[in-house]
C-alpha cells in the first residue's frame, strides 16, 4: 500500500489533521475521510467542475489536487459556504431562481459563484458566464444559474 | 383600493407563479444526499471488468489471483450465477457475459471488495483469454450478404424447473426490431405531387452525460427480501423485472430512489451492472455498492439512437403535402434497450407533423457490435423532426413559397384527428408558428440573409425554423399509463402528498404539491412530498414520454379533490351550508361565493380528530388518462393530448474555420397551461441547450465498435459562455383533459433545435448538411463541397 | 504508473534541489495534469513525489533589466491579472484568458504548461512569439547551477523536454518587445476556453512602413511540440505585407507543420485552419 503522509490543515474554519495515501486526491478526502458530501465527483479529470472547492481563498477541482497538497492550507467546501451570510444569499438566490434541478452541480457552481463575485462585485454576464466556464449543467440551460448570480452580486429586496 | 376578500382569496392562486423547487435549498447547500452519498453500515464496493474486444469468444478466465487480494470478498463471472436470466426489452441481454462478447462495454467479471481500491487491484489481476470474432461496425454492414451474425443462436437459460428454456431466439438477419406503419397510398401522393425531395440523413451517437454517475447499492436482509438503493426512472415496473430475474417474489423487493444526479431517459432500463451489484449481495450476504467512473458512464450507459434515415416528400402546386414516404435503419448495438423502441415516436412524428395523406413508414433495428442504444429525452423525435422539417424548408424553396406561409398551410387545426389516430383536443400549432415567426423576425431576416451569400465576408448569418409535435398527455405504451396518490392532512393542515410520480430533478413534486395546494387552499410549504420508496408509494408506470405533470398532476388533483370533497361535506352542516357552498382558500374553509372566512382549516381538522366521530382526512386517487393502446397497425390515439412547438435558431457560420455559433432561439410552445413559470422555463432552456449540444458540439464518436472520446475533455457539452439569447413564449391552449389545462413538455425543447439550426445553416450558406453534429471541420467540409453525405446501404434495399 | 513511496515538501530551491539531485523524482506544482496522468496507466513516474509548492521563491512576476521574468510556480490566474502581462505580453495574457476554466487557471502553473509540454500546451505558442527562455536550476545545499534555454530548444517531443531529471525549471525569461511591437494570437477550439485547441497561431513584430520586422511566428498542435515557423518568419522579414506576401507565409508555414489526425481534427482541417486563420490574423496586423 502507498504511503501515508500527516497533514494538517482548516477546513472551513476548522483545524484538521489527518493521514492520507499520497496518491489520493482532495475530493476523495473529503468525500471518504472527512464526510463533505457536497463536494461531487463527476468527471474526476477537472473538466466538469462538481468539485469545486475553495483552497486559500482561490477555487480548484479537488479532483486534480493532491490531497497531501493540502497540508496547512485553508480549505472551504459547500458545506462552510453554505453556513456564511454571502452562502446563505447566494443559495436563496439561486432557490428563487429556478437555478436548482438535479442539483447535482449545484455546490460547485455556488463555490464558484463566491469566487467570480469576489474576484469582481461587479461583475458583468458575460464575465459572470466566463467565470463558469468549468462548471458544467446537464438541466438548466445555465440561464437561471447566470440570473441567480447576478441577483446575489446586485440583491434586490423583492422577486417577483 | 384594499382588495376585497374574495380579490384577495383567489389572488393566492399558485398557478403560474413562480415557485421555488422544494429541495433546491438542501441541494444548493450541498446537504442532500444522492446516491453516492449514502453510504450502508457493512457495504462492500463493487468494480466490474469489461471486455477488451468488441466481438469475441471467450477462451479462458482465471479469477484465482483475484480471489487472493486481501480484502476482496467475491469475484464472480457467469459461471458462479448460472441462475442468471437476461434484461432488455427483448431479453437478449445476459448481466454476466459466459462465452461471447458482443462489445467493448461487455462485462465479464465483477468484484466486491472492502474497498474501491482493492476491487479494481482485483480487477487488474482477472486473466481473460480472447478468440476474435469479425465484427460489425455499423447498421448498413449488418444487414449485408455476410454479415457476422450478432445473436445467430437462441439464448437458452435454466428454467425454473432447472431446464434449459429459449429465452431470445436465434435471429438470423440481424434484425433485432422491425416496424412498418402506412395510411393513404405513396404512390397517389407521388402522382399528385408536383414536388419531391428525397435525402438521406445520418443522426450521430450522443449519450445522457448525466452529472451523477451511475450506481447502485442492492442488500438482502436476514430473509431473503431485496432492497435496492436505485436511481432508476420506472421503479415499479423494474420492481417486477428485478423478481423474475433473481426468481422471487416481487413483494419482496423494495426500491427506494435517492435524489438523482440526472435522468433524461437514461435510467428507463435496467442495465447489467444492477443484476451484478444484486449476485454480489446475494453471494457475500453484505450490501453492495458499486457506482461508475465518469470514463464507464461514457463507455457503458446507453446512447440516444443512431439513425440512417431515408425521407422522400412531396407536395402539390398549391403546396399542400401529399406524401412522406420513410425507411430508417437503427443502429440498436449489441444488445435491445429502448433505443429500438423510438419508432413508436418517430412514426407520429412522420405521419402527424403536420398534415400528411399518404405515408409510409418503415424501420429496422440492426445488430452491431457498437454500445447499445436507450432511451433519451425526445425518444427518437430529434432524428425524426431533423429529416421532416429539413424537407418543409426545401418543399417550399423548391415551390418558390415563403417557408412560413407553407408551414401554416399544412399545419393542424384545434379538433382534428390524424390518419394515424391522433386526436389533437387541444392545438397550438399555428399560434406556435406565428409567434415565433413575429418574435423573431423570421421572414425579413431569412431574405435579408441571402443577399450575404456572395458579399465576400467570411462570416454569415441565418435563420432557421422547425417544430416538433410531442405526447404531452402521457403516452400508452402499456395497457396502463396510470398514477397513484395517497393524500394526508395532519391536524395542523400538513399536507403529505405520496405519489407514485419519480423526481428526476425536473421539478415534479414542486408541480404536484402545487396543484395540491391549488385544490386544497393551502400554501405550498405545508406539503411534504413522498415520492421515492415502493414500499410507500403508489404505483405508478415511471417517469417517461413527458408524462408527469399530466398523469401524476391529474392524479394528485383527484386525490386532493376527494380530500377538500370530505371536509367540505363534514364542515357544511355545522357551517349550516351545503358543501356545494363551501370551498377552500387562503388556509380556511370559505364560503364559495364571498370568500368569507368560516374556519381555520388546520382548526377543523383538530375538531374532527377529537370529535366523538373521530376521522382523519386521508384520500386515494387513481388517474388513468382517456388514451389507448396501439393498435397492431400501430393507430390508436395514444395520448390523452398533445404537446407542440416551434423554434427559430438564429446562426452565425465563421466559413473561414466552419464554426457555427448558436446566436438566438426563438421558442413558442403549446404548454396547455403554465402551472409552475419557473419550473416550465427551466425545462425549456435546459432543453433548448441540451438540443444545441445535440446539434453543435456533442459527438460520441464510435470507431469499429471503440468509444474515442469517453470524457467531457472531448465530447463537449455546451457550457455557460456558448448559450444561445433565449426568447420562450408560452401558448396557453388550456386542454380539457390536462391538469388545470397543462399538458407535459419535458421533452418537447430538445427536439427541433437541430433542425431549426440545420436550416439556419442553410439560409447563411446555401449549404444543406444531412448528417449531424454541425462540428466545425464537418460543416468546413460541407461548405467546400468535400463531405461525404450519408448514403443508404445498397444491400439496404 | 509506478506507487508513489516517498513524499518531499521543500520550503526552499536549493532544499527541492537537494532532493532531485538524490534520486529521480515525479515534481508536482499545480497537479492539474499530474493527477489525470497518475490515474491512468499511460505515464511512469519516478516513486518520489517532489511537492515544489512550498518554494515561495518559485512564485511572481518581476520586470527587471529589460525582461518580464515569471517564477515557475505563478499560476495562470496570476498572470492574467497581472497588469505586466496585460500590458507587455497581450499574447500571453490572451492565452492565460483562454486557458482551460477558472478551477484550472486558479491551480495550473506556467512551469508546469512548460514541462508539460503538450503539442497543444496554451502558453507555449505566445511564450515561443516572445522568444522566451526557460531557467533550469540544479544542484543543492553545495551551490546551485544555473542554465538558460531557449523555450524553442527546450520543448523536444511530445511531453518530452530537455530537463534533465536532477533540474527544476524555475523561471520564464521573457525580453520585453521593442517599441511599435504587435502581436495576435488566436486558440482554435468549438469554447471559449475550455478546450484543447485544435490549432494555435501567434504572431508577432514589430510594424515599420506596412512591413513586420523582426518577425515571429509559432503555431501549436500541428507538430509534435509548439514550433516556431523559421522559414515564414523569412519570408515576413522580406517585405511588405501585401496580399503576395500573405500568400508566401501562408505556404511557407504550411512546408513547416506536420499536423495529425486524432479525435479534436483532421491533419487536412488542421492545415486548413492554419492557411485561413493566419491569412486573417496577418491581414488583421497590417490591414493594407
Amino acid at each position: 500500500m502507498s504511503a501515508l503522509i500527516e497533514i494538517e490543515f482548516r477546513l472551513n474554519g476548522i483545524s484538521r489533521r489527518v493521514s492520507v495515501p499520497l496518491q489520493m486526491s482532495a475530493l476523495e478526502m473529503l468525500r471518504d475521510m472527512m464526510g463533505q458530501h457536497g463536494t461531487k465527483y463527476g468527471c474526476g479529470e477537472g473538466e466538469c467542475g462538481a468539485c469545486t472547492i475553495s483552497v486559500d481563498h482561490r477555487t480548484v477541482n479537488s479532483c486534480l489536487k493532491f490531497a497531501v497538497d493540502c497540508d496547512g492550507r485553508d480549505i472551504q467546501t459547500i458545506e462552510g459556504l453554505a453556513a456564511t451570510p454571502f452562502g446563505e444569499t447566494l443559495n436563496r438566490a439561486m432557490v428563487e431562481h429556478g437555478a436548482v434541478q438535479c442539483g447535482f452541480c449545484t455546490p460547485g457552481i455556488m463555490m464558484q459563484a463566491q469566487q467570480v463575485l469576489t474576484d469582481n462585485p461587479d461583475a458583468s454576464r458575460a464575465q459572470i458566464q466566463r467565470g463558469l466556464e468549468g462548471n458544467l449543467c446537464r438541466c438548466t440551460g445555465y440561464r437561471k444559474i447566470l440570473d441567480a448570480i447576478e441577483a446575489a452580486a446586485h440583491p434586490s429586496p423583492a422577486v417577483d | 383600493m384594499a382588495p376585497t376578500p374574495r380579490e384577495e382569496a383567489f389572488a393566492d392562486s399558485l398557478i403560474g407563479r413562480r415557485v421555488p423547487k422544494l429541495d433546491a435549498p438542501d441541494k444548493a447547500s450541498g446537504r442532500t444526499r444522492y446516491l453516492h452519498d449514502i453510504n450502508v453500515p457493512g457495504q462492500l464496493h463493487a468494480k466490474i471488468l469489461r471486455a477488451t474486444e468488441v466481438h469475441a469468444r471467450i477462451v479462458s478466465i482465471d479469477v484465482e489471483a483475484a480471489r487472493r487480494v486481501p480484502g476482496v470478498h467475491a469475484v464472480i463471472t457467469a459461471a458462479d450465477v448460472p441462475w442468471q436470466r437476461p434484461i432488455g426489452i427483448t431479453k437478449d441481454h445476459m448481466p454476466l457475459k459466459a462465452d461471447i462478447v458482443r462489445s467493448r462495454r461487455d462485462e465479464i467479471a465483477a468484484v466486491a471488495a472492502d474497498t474501491v481500491q482493492a476491487a479494481q487491484e482485483a480487477l487488474r489481476l482477472i486473466r481473460v483469454a480472447y478468440e476474435p470474432l469479425p465484427i460489425v461496425t455499423n447498421s448498413a454492414q449488418a444487414l449485408g450478404p455476410g454479415a457476422p451474425l450478432l445473436h445467430g443462436e437462441d439464448l437458452r437459460v435454466p428454467g425454473r424447473n432447472g431446464a434449459l428454456e429459449v429465452v431470445h431466439k436465434a435471429c438470423s438477419d440481424n434484425v433485432s426490431m422491425a416496424y412498418e406503419y402506412g395510411h393513404g397510398d405513396v404512390s397517389q401522393g407521388e402522382r399528385e405531387s408536383v414536388v419531391v425531395v428525397e435525402d438521406v440523413f445520418w443522426l450521430h451517437y450522443v449519450t445522457h452525460c448525466c452529472m451523477g454517475v451511475s450506481g447502485v447499492i442492492a442488500e438482502f436482509d436476514a430473509s431473503g427480501s431485496l432492497l435496492l438503493y436505485s436511481n432508476t426512472q420506472v421503479p415499479f415496473l423494474h420492481k417486477r423485472e428485478f423478481a423474475e430475474l433473481l426468481g422471487i417474489d416481487p413483494g419482496r423487493i423494495r426500491i427506494i430512489q435517492p435524489p438523482i444526479g440526472g435522468g433524461f431517459g437514461s435510467k428507463l432500463d435496467i442495465y447489467p451492472f444492477e443484476p451484478i451489484a444484486i449476485f454480489l449481495a446475494k453471494i457475500t450476504r453484505r450490501p453492495v455498492k458499486l457506482l461508475f467512473t465518469r470514463e464507464e458512464e461514457f463507455i457503458a450507459s446507453p446512447t440516444r439512437q443512431p439513425v440512417l434515415l431515408k425521407l422522400r416528400s412531396g407536395c402539390d402546386r398549391e403546396g399542400r403535402l401529399t406524401f412522406r414516404a420513410v425507411d430508417t435503419i437503427h443502429d440498436n448495438g449489441a444488445y435491445t434497450s429502448w433505443g429500438a423502441t423510438t419508432p413508436f415516436v418517430m412514426m407520429q412524428t412522420i405521419s402527424s407533423l403536420y398534415r400528411v395523406p399518404h405515408c409510409h413508414y418503415r424501420t429496422r433495428a440492426v445488430y452491431t457490435n457498437n454500445p447499445y442504444a436507450g432511451s433519451f429525452r425526445g425518444y427518437g423525435n430529434l432524428q425524426a423532426t431533423f429529416a421532416v422539417e429539413a424537407h418543409m424548408d426545401k418543399l417550399a424553396d423548391a415551390l418558390g413559397m415563403d417557408a412560413l406561409e407553407f408551414r401554416l398551410l399544412n399545419a393542424q387545426d384545434p379538433g382534428e384527428s390524424t390518419p394515424q389516430g391522433m386526436h389533437f383536443r387541444s392545438c397550438g400549432f399555428k399560434e406556435c408558428l406565428g409567434t415565433a415567426a413575429e418574435r423573431s423576425d423570421y421572414a425579413a431576416k431569412r431574405r435579408r440573409n441571402l443577399e450575404h451569400w456572395n458579399d465576400g465576408n467570411p462570416v454569415k448569418r441565418g435563420i432557421g425554423m422547425a417544430s416538433m409535435l410531442h405526447v404531452g398527455g402521457g403516452a400508452k405504451m402499456y395497457p396502463s399509463d396510470g398514477c397513484g396518490t395517497i393524500i394526508k392532512l395532519d391536524d395542523f393542515a400538513k399536507v403529505t402528498l405520496i405519489t407514485g410520480a419519480s423526481e428526476i430533478g425536473q421539478g415534479s413534486e414542486t408541480v404536484l404539491a402545487l396543484l395540491v395546494c391549488e385544490e386544497l387552499g393551502l400554501p405550498i410549504d405545508s406539503v411534504t412530498v413522498v415520492n421515492n420508496d415502493t414500499a410507500i408509494t403508489p404505483w405508478d408506470v415511471g417517469v417517461h414520454a413527458s408524462r408527469t405533470t399530466f398523469i401524476g398532476g391529474n392524479s394528485a388533483i383527484g386525490a386532493a379533490r376527494k380530500a377538500k370533497r370530505k371536509i367540505l361535506e363534514i364542515a357544511a352542516p355545522k357551517a349550516g351550508r351545503t358543501p356545494d357552498d363551501l370551498d377552500l382558500r387562503g388556509g380556511h374553509i370559505v364560503l364559495r361565493a364571498t370568500g368569507e372566512r368560516i374556519q381555520e382549516i388546520g382548526k377543523f381538522l383538530r375538531s374532527l380528530h377529537f370529535s366523538e366521530k373521530a376521522e382523519l382526512v386521508m384520500t386515494t386517487y387513481y388517474y388513468e388518462p382517456p388514451s389507448v393502446h396501439l393498435d397492431r397497425n400501430y393507430k390508436g390515439n395514444v395520448s390523452a393530448a398533445y404537446a407542440w412547438a416551434t423554434q427559430v435558431a438564429e446562426v452565425e457560420v465563421d466559413t473561414d474555420t466552419g464554426i457555427v455559433r448558436l446566436l438566438k432561439i426563438t421558442a413558442a410552445h403549446d404548454v396547455g397551461r403554465v402551472l409552475n413559470r419557473l419550473g416550465i422555463e427551466g425545462q425549456i432552456e435546459g432543453g433548448i441547450v441540451m438540443g444545441q449540444g445535440y446539434a453543435l458540439s456533442e459527438d460520441l464518436l464510435v470507431e469499429d465498435g471503440v468509444i474515442r472520446n469517453p470524457n467531457f475533455r472531448d465530447y463537449k457539452l455546451v457550457t455557460a459562455p456558448e448559450i444561445p439569447e433565449m426568447d420562450v413564449s408560452f401558448i396557453e391552449t388550456m386542454d380539457g383533459e390536462g391538469p388545470q389545462g397543462a399538458k407535459g413538455v419535458g421533452e418537447a425543447p430538445a427536439i427541433c433545435i437541430a433542425a431549426a439550426v440545420a436550416n439556419a445553416i442553410y439560409n447563411a450558406t446555401g449549404t444543406r448538411i444531412y448528417a449531424l453534429p454541425f462540428t466545425p471541420e464537418k460543416v468546413y467540409r460541407a461548405l467546400r463541397g468535400s463531405n461525404m453525405p450519408p448514403k443508404w446501404p445498397a444491400d439496404a434495399a | 504508473m509506478a506507487e508513489l513511496r516517498n513524499y518531499a515538501a521543500p520550503r526552499s530551491l536549493a532544499e527541492a534541489l537537494q532532493v532531485l539531485a538524490s534520486g529521480p523524482a515525479t515534481v508536482l506544482a499545480g497537479g492539474t495534469d499530474l493527477m489525470p496522468q497518475s490515474r491512468s496507466a499511460r505515464v511512469r513516474f519516478a516513486s518520489t513525489l517532489l511537492n515544489i509548492q512550498g518554494v515561495a521563491e518559485l512564485r511572481g512576476v518581476r520586470r527587471r533589466d529589460g525582461a518580464v521574468e515569471i517564477g515557475a510556480l505563478t499560476t495562470i490566474a496570476t498572470l492574467r491579472d497581472d497588469p505586466a502581462v496585460r500590458n507587455g505580453a497581450p499574447v500571453l495574457w490572451q492565452a492565460c484568458d483562454h486557458f482551460a476554466s477558472d478551477q484550472i487557471r486558479n491551480a495550473a502553473t506556467i512551469g508546469g504548461n512548460i514541462c508539460n509540454a503538450s503539442p497543444a500546451g496554451d502558453t507555449l505558442v505566445p511564450l515561443l512569439v516572445l522568444d522566451a527562455s526557460v531557467v533550469l536550476a540544479s544542484g543543492g545545499a553545495a551551490g546551485i547551477l544555473e542554465r538558460r534555454l531557449p523555450l524553442s530548444e527546450f520543448l523536444t517531443g511530445p511531453g518530452r523536454t530537455a530537463r534533465r531529471p536532477d533540474e527544476l525549471l524555475v523561471e520564464v525569461h521573457i525580453p520585453v518587445p521593442a517599441s511599435g511591437w504587435v502581436d495576435r494570437y488566436v486558440k482554435f477550439g468549438t469554447r471559449p476556453a475550455l478546450d484543447i485547441s485544435t490549432i494555435a497561431l501567434a504572431v508577432g513584430g514589430t510594424l515599420l512602413d506596412g512591413r513586420l520586422e523582426n518577425a515571429r511566428l509559432a503555431l501549436g498542435a500541428v507538430a509534435p511540440t509548439a514550433i516556431r515557423a523559421h522559414d515564414a518568419e523569412r519570408v515576413l522579414a522580406e517585405g511588405p505585407l501585401d496580399r503576395a506576401r500573405i500568400d508566401r507565409v501562408v505556404d511557407a508555414a504550411d512546408a513547416t507543420i506536420h499536423p495529425i489526425s486524432d479525435v479534436r481534427a483532421s491533419d487536412w482541417y488542421r492545415r486548413e485552419l492554419v492557411h485561413n486563420l493566419l491569412r486573417r490574423m496577418l491581414t488583421d496586423v497590417c490591414p493594407n
